[in-house]
């Protein structure tokens, strides 16, 4: 099947919050989708009795998304959060559709506007920078 | 030109949330580096676009940013040369 986007995200299993990308062109914008389920870890603890995704992982969600638009290989941290709103709380069983497109960059930092959206309705929406650390060609 | 310094002083106000010290800065005040305002990266880039969206204005690459970002003046001239408003 091909090269999968999914896996130039450098982060661990247990820290991957995008399950699957829906559409992709290359530094310009892509769909992913995020899968809330009731045995999540993160969701045990909040709340017990009340599972609910914590917003900074929604965030988190939202800013891997985001990076699946950086050239392939290299390394970023995120440098900015901004304009970030919660209209809704992502709750088990919820499929999260998020969709970044990236609005510019200068030198090393890159700025994406990231929307997402369950069931057609927004649940979150922020403006974030990601600063490249480790360009794809390994700084060399 | 002086309306376009207004304008860019404008633009440090609202996209930088300065209001207090875009009004007290002079056309000449260096913007970043010690001494300065004390901007940096991120507010640069904040300001690269916000100058596209007001002037549409393009800065593609760091060193034009380093050189057109210096103070208020230097931002009114590059926009003034680039011949938009």
């Amino acid at each position: 099947m091909g090269h999968d986007p999914l896996s130039s995200l450098p982060h661990g299993l247990s820290f991957r919050f995008v399950d699957r990308i829906l559409e992709l062109t290359p530094g310009k914008r892509v769909v992913a989708l995020k899968n809330v389920t009731l045995n999540d870890p993160n969701l045990q603890g909040h709340f017990p009795g009340n599972p609910l995704m914590p917003g900074v992982l929604l965030v988190e969600a939202m800013v891997q998304t985001a990076g699946l638009l950086l050239p392939e290989g290299s390394s970023a941290v995120l440098a900015q959060i901004k304009e970030a709103r919660f209209r809704r709380p992502v709750v088990p069983g919820d499929q999260v559709r998020i969709e970044a497109e990236r609005g510019g960059g200068l030198g090393m930092l890159h700025r994406f506007t990231v929307r997402a959206g369950v069931a057609g309705d927004p649940v979150a929406e922020a403006e974030v920078v990601l600063a490249i650390t480790a360009p794809a060609d390994g700084g060399s | 030109m002086s309306e376009i310094r207004e304008r860019v002083r404008g633009l440090l106000a609202t996209r930088l949330k300065l209001a207090k010290a875009a009004d007290e800065l002079g056309d000449e005040a260096p913007l970043f580096g010690p001494g300065g305002l004390g901007l940096d990266s991120i507010d640069a880039l904040e300001l690269v676009l916000g100058l596209e969206k007001e002037f549409g204005v393009v800065i593609e690459d760091r060193a034009t940013a380093v050189q057109v970002l210096a103070s208020i003046r230097t931002i009114a001239e590059f926009v003034e040369a680039q011949g938009k408003d």
